[in-house]
């Protein structure tokens, strides 16, 4: 197999560690693990995946000269926006709407929360903005929804708001009017006015328009997507930048690819660089559609634990869920993004206790991979979820990352000790210490009922798949009496997102929005003059797509395009979105089909009561996805052997903390678990980049694809 | 036509005998003891939760289909499972309102014979909005079909969704202008509007022509009938996998399960005993067109609420001494008046799954015939019925409240909803056709405070906890009217240590139109319909609207000269900037239609108080300052709070030595100013005695009195008026409403 050439590199970084899977040409796969370097991508994508060349035995020049494709994915966008810690940015809007970055529609007060919440008035509260009242300057001028000028812009007044967020040095300057994605030209011409005031002051300040981030009716959402686009995305280009002049250093020939939310492959010169922001989760969700046909359950839940965040998603009979206005951090976007909910929940993160009120608090700030959690000796001083699964021994700590990080235990003792357990004045330190661990799993347990509640889901069809680098770490605690019909995890958990991401093919969304109305008994003229447009918009979509696919490498014999439209009941407000049946309209008949297509969609999904013939359709958007399919990884499949592991799988006996005792746990290496071994708790489960932790009285065994299927006790 | 269905023989006589069981046991259908549950206490939580999954997905197939915005944009809707005796089992989120008043509809028709006459079969699908059936308003319409599980009924599935337009004598849903049943719109009482699962064409064509937006209505049907049958599937998957007998059995036990968790929780939550509240609301529409001459021109509710909560836990609210029903929109039915209950009561303590009838069933309102609350002329308009319910059950939440601070669980006071006014147009829109619609952006008020932090901002009503007030570019779709603001009222939610939540302004200008006819409702603008709790101050009462006709805001925009965005700190704004006809109108609009260029304002209301606003931490006063929640002058003379720099050049900050002497100047003064309970008492006495009251408060007093012998019989007694005491009627009521 080692002489197998890699096609496909896919890394995958999250919060706390980079990932890089490489898939060859008979779709095997090795994976590397290193520290994620939040500073500079680059330098842990590197390490990453020299290590996973090591594995294939293949030097790093030769890997990158050999593949076809780096796809790089990360979740470092995504906490800089939940951790707050993003750029100082100012917003000019339409006078009088200013403080609609605080009202939030009053929904974000609400809308990720679960069923249950959502009821309970007293929990409501708005989240935090991105953007400060003050720093949020409203210009007079008035778009319609025709495009129609109601009142002009005053541009003294752009001038003045422009000078004074320049005079806060704000990083980047954002505009947004409303309708601005049916007549752009007042946002054209403020950016204009901001740009000549830049040039004069010699600022280096950003300037972000609505019309071109997010073109898309909904004010609220188009203004979360720009300024979330300003807020978190500037240092992530920077970042892939990096990493692809580091990958063309080492020998690769190509651009560096990256996910877009819908789960299509796209350039890292994609203008839009929040639309990648939650790619890494989506890969999860990807792989998981790839493992449902394997495990023929096509219901499934993926949960993805990383250091600093908790990701959770649904594939629901084999549909991938899609949110057309996601909440993102709680905020609002018109983005279609395979649906996931996130919470900052993680290995990493800091547990404290507060010395005035005893409180005790998890997060939200996580240690990181730089310095890290206290027992990776590198300075850090503030306790985290890590260290405490260091303390009661269910870390190895000579083996953690393979034993290249070595894990100071007592140090992490005294120090968790001293500000937490001394804290709340209790003697027994390892109670304490597993009491911050159920915290952890029981708030990651929370969010998976308010997922599925949210989504009126049953647990029991529906199998749950864990991964991420903590997820079998964590796995046996916030999985407990939720009530799934299975649990699986992974040898490569650690690597899953990434492995998701390499069963994605490249894919490119272009579409415009439009507004064309069919009346049910149009006169046929009118009929073909609907035609012509619909296919001179899909003609310039195609040529769109094509050029920017050639330009990333691809040969146009190679693309395969799908014409799509968002169609609705005239007087609607929800569309659905079609695939065309056909690549053009060349007659009203043909029209029609796709008319007829829509009608059955709308009735499948709505049932047939809500076909309300008598009214015409709309045409609200319109767009292409050109395709290429790329080589996918195979998972090997092996005939079940005996239940008990080989004796070279053993590797003795530690003491754990289990339910306020020590318990003798027995110890075994992962990747000498063979298909059909089982193993009882207590126990742990030990790989180079994960920990699987199984309970006293639970169960694991390796199906014939070698998943882990974890079985808590009756 | 007479059909006759032996699925359905005997469902009159099962509803009679099981409300006989529950009046001989005190439990849902006489279930004493819930035998699924202990049999298997997994499987019970299990299965509800399937029916309850079904119910929210429901409600989202429904939010796909329809076109209004208030059901696509801000969720104006629920969908709920029923027994085959009409009893909520399993409910969505959303309006939780609904969930009995579509109960006491499926009953009606039972108790009315609907098994005969007109029959009651598979595919049926039946239609109510007639609030003395069961509903609150013309325009919540609710849908329900039977389940029929081979050959018997094994339940209903219902929904319901709030129109936007009910093709009243104004247009849009709530009708403010209706003062009898006869102007409120379009009625559907308890119609078979649909056979074979599809809704009858000619039902359709009705509907077509009698609304001013049929397509609201229309696909709102189709969306909440589309609901109704992906429930239907999901109690039959499930009844394929549990059995008939079974689910029968369990889906009873739900109900009694909800009953006995109601109970558990307010005995958990709240100290048993009395308590009493008060609110009012006040009604100005002396002078404007188009009032009948049939009721006060104005007018002054009362609105006194008793509570009684019972060692077992069972929650009794009285309303004896409410005013009688009036000749305008406000009046309530006893569905609405339940309605008011459940949503309260699912935001406090059903909040956590088994939410259904059980709850209802745990609790009793006492509503007295012929008050406001329980008209005996079903001629009455409730068109807009909240206005009365919003402070009600508002003065509710207080109360409860009460329960929750006495108890020791001060993370769950909340001094509640209150009423906030809405906007309905109609006219000639943008489009150069005819239109109608209500505003829904009014489901985003302010909140009450709590006591451990400020309401919420903008985020809040008590009928939907679900606030949304949508986006500016789904409004302005569908009306021609172009939003030159919408901020946030400084200083419009209640002062205290925590301040209730703000509410928002909006300000228009008309656009392409000749003439929008603009409406707005449930004004109370002189008294406070809202309260604080523990020292908080009310929020102030419903602010008038500020009207330019003719403005000159094109002229000012073509010369690049400011333009007002809402009426400003000083309320001045409009009239600082623009030229043209001003005016400034108190309670609700009604008024010769506006048109291209005319500017409109409409403000929400806040929440309450709570706690003494002498305590609010200076450091939450300047952010508020700052972010624009509230004004420097309010901070200085509510909170006695001292500043130091300037907001202009953003050095504000608070003094704090001067502060703190200020505030031990202003508790200082308090204390001088006060006098004892009985000094005061006797001072008011002989006011009281002698009527020395403002018209409508004397009107207040002598209809409550006249209606209540009870309200009456505690009147004399507090105040030491001798027995028979009673004010006269002195004027005629002049018919002129003049």
């Amino acid at each position: 197999m080692k002489t197998a050439r890699p096609v496909v590199a896919g890394i995958d970084a999250g919060g706390t560690m980079t990932d890089t899977i490489l898939v060859d040409e008979f779709g095997t796969f090795t994976i590397g693990k290193a520290a994620t370097t939040p500073q500079l991508e680059s330098i842990g994508f590197l390490e990453s995946a020299i290590e996973a060349s090591d594995y294939r035995g293949i030097a790093i020049e030769d890997m990158f000269a050999s593949v076809e494709v780096v796809l790089y994915t990360g979740t470092g966008m995504l906490n800089v926006l939940l951790s707050r810690s993003g750029r100082n940015i100012g917003l000019i809007t339409n006078k009088g709407i200013e403080d609609m970055v605080l009202m939030g529609r009053g929904l974000q007060s609400w809308g990720d929360y679960s069923y249950a919440d959502r009821l309970h008035a007293v929990t409501h509260h708005h989240p935090p903005p991105l953007v400060t009242r003050r720093n949020t300057h409203g210009v007079t001028g008035r778009m319609d929804h025709m495009g129609d000028e109601i009142i002009p812009l005053y541009e003294h007044e752009v001038e003045q708001a422009v000078n004074t967020l320049l005079d806060k040095e704000v990083e980047v300057i954002c505009i947004c009017f409303l309708f601005s994605q049916v007549n752009p030209s007042h946002e054209i011409l403020a950016e204009g006015i901001a740009r000549t005031i830049l040039t004069r002051r010699e600022a280096k300040t950003e300037l972000l328009s609505s019309h071109q981030v997010r073109p898309v009716i909904r004010e609220q959402s188009r203004l979360n997507s720009l300024l979330i686009e300003a807020y978190a995305t500037g240092g992530g280009r920077k970042q892939l930048k990096s990493i692809e002049k580091v990958a063309r250093e080492n020998g690769y020939r190509y651009g560096v690819q990256t996910l877009q939310s819908f789960g299509g492959l796209t350039s890292i010169n994609h203008p839009n660089l929040h639309e990648t922001m939650v790619s890494g989760p989506i890969g999860g969700v990807l792989g998981a559609r790839y493992i449902s046909q394997i495990i023929e359950n096509d219901s499934l839940v993926v949960s993805d634990l990383g250091g600093t965040s908790f990701d959770m998603g649904i594939i629901s009979k084999g549909q991938i869920r899609i949110d057309q206005e996601p909440l993102i951090g709680r905020f609002k976007l018109n983005l279609p993004l395979i649906a996931m909910d996130t919470i900052g929940a993680g290995a990493g993160m800091h547990v404290k206790v507060d010395p005035l009120t005893k409180k005790v608090s998890l997060g939200p700030e996580s240690a990181g991979s730089e310095p890290g959690p206290i027992c990776f000796d590198k300075g850090n001083l503030v306790p985290t979820i890590c260290d405490c699964n260091a303390i009661l021994g269910r870390l190895n700590p000579d083996y953690f990352l393979g034993g290249k990080v070595k894990l100071n235990v007592d140090l992490a003792y005294e120090k968790f000790k001293e500000t937490c357990a001394d804290v709340l004045e209790v003697d027994n330190v390892y109670d304490v210490a597993e009491g911050m661990i159920n915290m952890l799993d029981s708030e990651a347990g929370v969010a998976l009922r308010r997922m599925l509640s949210a989504q009126g889901i049953h647990p029991s069809e529906y199998t749950l798949l864990s991964y991420g680098g903590s997820g079998p770490l964590h796995l046996g605690g916030y999985s407990r009496g939720i009530g799934f019909k299975d649990i699986i995890t992974f040898q490569f958990a650690a690597a899953f997102s990434a492995f998701g991401c390499t069963t994605a093919d490249f894919q490119k969304r272009f579409s415009r929005s439009v507004h064309l109305d069919i009346p049910l008994e149009a006169p046929f003229m009118e009929l073909q003059e609907t035609v012509l447009t619909i296919n001179s918009i899909w003609g310039d979509l195609k040529s769109r797509a094509l050029e920017q696919m050639v330009s990333e490498g691809h040969t146009a014999d190679q693309i395969g395009f799908q014409p799509f439209l968002l169609m609705r009941y005239t007087g609607q407000l929800e569309d659905v979105e079609v695939y065309s049946p056909i690549d053009t309209i060349n007659s009203v008949n043909e029209l029609n089909r796709v008319i007829e297509t829509f009608r059955n969609i709308y009735k499948n999904i709505n049932r047939s009561v809500s076909d309300y013939g008598q009214t015409s359709v709309s045409v609200m958007e319109m767009g292409m996805i050109a395709s290429v399919e790329k080589i996918k990884p195979r998972l090997k499949k092996s005939k079940l052997g005996k239940s008990k592991p080989e004796e070279r799988a053993y590797k003795g006996l530690r003491e754990v903390y289990f339910n306020s005792k020590w318990e003798k746990t027995q110890l075994w290496e992962m990747d000498e678990i063979l298909p059909g071994n089982e193993i009882r708790g207590p126990a742990i489960i030990e790989h180079p980049a994960t920990t699987l932790v199984i309970h006293p009285g639970d169960e694991v065994f390796m199906n014939e694809w070698s998943m882990l299927h974890y079985r808590h006790q009756e | 036509m007479t059909e006759t269905n032996s699925m359905t023989a005997g469902l009159r006589k099962r509803l009679e005998e099981s409300e006989v069981l529950l009046a001989e046991t005190g439990c849902y259908d006489g279930i004493t003891t819930l035998e699924c549950r202990d049999m298997d206490p997994l499987k019970f939580e299990t299965i509800h939760m399937k029916l309850r999954a079904g119910c929210v997905s429901a409600r989202e197939i429904a939010r796909r289909i329809s076109a209004s915005p208030g059901v696509r944009e801000v969720g104006e809707m629920v969908a709920a499972i029923y027994t085959p005796e009409g009893d909520a089992i399993a409910i969505s989120n959303g309006i939780m309102v609904h969930v009995h008043t579509m109960s006491r509809f499926i009953k009606w028709m039972i108790k009315n014979g609907y098994e005969h006459d007109p029959g009651i079969n598979p595919g049926d699908i039946f239609a109510n909005n007639d609030a003395f059936i069961g509903t609150v308003q013309v325009p919540d319409v609710m849908d329900v079909v039977p389940i029929f599980h081979e050959d018997e009924l094994v339940g209903w599935a219902g929904a319901v969704c709030h129109e936007l337009e009910a093709g009243g004598i104004t247009p849009g849903g709530d009708v403010a202008l209706a003062q009898e049943r006869f102007g409120e719109g379009l009625f559907i009482c308890a119609e078979k509007i649909g056979l074979n699962d599809k809704i009858r064409r000619d039902y359709v064509i009705r509907c077509e022509r009698n609304l001013r937006m049929p397509i609201y209505w229309i696909l709102d049907e189709q969306a909440k009938v589309a609901a109704c049958f992906s429930m239907r599937d999901r109690v039959l998957e499930l009844i394929e996998d549990v059995g008939v007998d079974f689910y029968k059995k369990i889906s009873k036990e739900f109900i009694e399960e909800g009953r006995r968790t109601q109970l558990a929780r307010v005995r958990q939550l709240t100290v048993p005993g009395t308590y009493r509240s008060n609110t009012f609301y006040g009604h100005v529409t002396k002078g404007k067109p188009g009032f009948q001459p049939l009721g006060d021109p104005d007018w002054l509710y009362s609105i006194p609420l008793k509570m009684d909560i019972k060692l077992d836990g069972k929650i009794v609210v009285d309303f004896e001494g409410a005013q009688p029903w009036g000749y305008h929109s406000m009046n309530c039915t006893p569905a609405g008046m339940d309605g008011g209950m459940f949503v309260t009561l699912t935001q406090h303590m059903n909040f956590e799954g088994l939410v259904n009838d059980g709850a209802w069933l745990a609790t009793q309102l006492k509503l007295p015939r012929g008050t406001w609350t329980n008209p005996d002329s079903e001629f009455c308009a409730t068109a807009t019925s909240w206005a009365l319910l919003l402070p009600a059950y508002g003065a509710f939440q207080r109360m409860l409240s009460r329960g929750f601070l006495a108890r020791g669980f001060l993370e769950e006071v909340f001094v509640g909803q209150v009423n906030s006014p809405m906007i309905e147009m109609g006219g000639i829109s943008q489009y150069g056709k005819p239109f109608g619609i209500a505003h829904f952006e009014c489901a985003a008020a302010g909140s009450g405070a709590l006591a451990i932090k400020d309401g919420l901002d903008t985020a809040y009503v008590g009928w939907n906890p679900e606030s949304d007030m949508g986006n500016i570019e789904i409004w302005e779709l569908d009306m021609p009217m172009v939003y030159l603001g919408r901020s946030i009222l400084p200083n419009s939610g209640g002062a205290g240590k925590y301040r209730g939540g703000n509410a928002f302004m909006s300000t228009w200008v008309i656009n392409k139109s000749p003439e929008v006819r603009i409406v707005t409702s449930e004004h109370s603008s002189r008294v406070f319909d809202n309260a604080g709790m523990c020292g908080g101050y009310p929020a102030p009462t419903c602010q008038k609207h500020r009207v330019v006709r003719n403005s000159n805001i094109n002229q000012r925009a073509e010369q690049r000269k400011p333009l007002a965005h809402s009426t400003g700190l000083d309320q001045k704004d409009l009239e600082q900037f623009y030229q043209g006809n001003q005016q400034i109108i108190e309670g609700p609009h009604i008024t010769a239609p506006m048109k291209e260029g005319d500017i409109f304002t409409h403000s929400y209301n806040g929440g309450g108080g709570y706690g003494d606003p002498l305590e609010r931490d200076p450091v939450l006063i300047l952010d508020d300052i700052i972010q624009g929640h509230s004004s420097q002058i309010h901070g200085e003379r509510v909170h006695g709070i001292r500043f130091k720099g300037s907001m202009d050049d953003e050095t504000l900050e608070i003094d704090f030595l001067q502060t703190q002497k200020t505030r031990k100047r202003l508790r200082s003064e308090r204390l001088q100013g006060a006098v004892p309970v009985m000094k005061w008492f006797e001072a008011e006495k002989i006011k009281v005695k002698q009527g020395d009251f403002a018209p409508e408060v004397l009107k207040m007093y002598r209809a409550a009195m006249d209606l209540s012998e009870e309200f009456g019989r505690e009147f004399r007694a507090f105040w030491q008026l001798e027995n028979g005491f009673a004010y006269p009627e002195k004027e005629q009521k002049d018919i002129n409403n003049e």
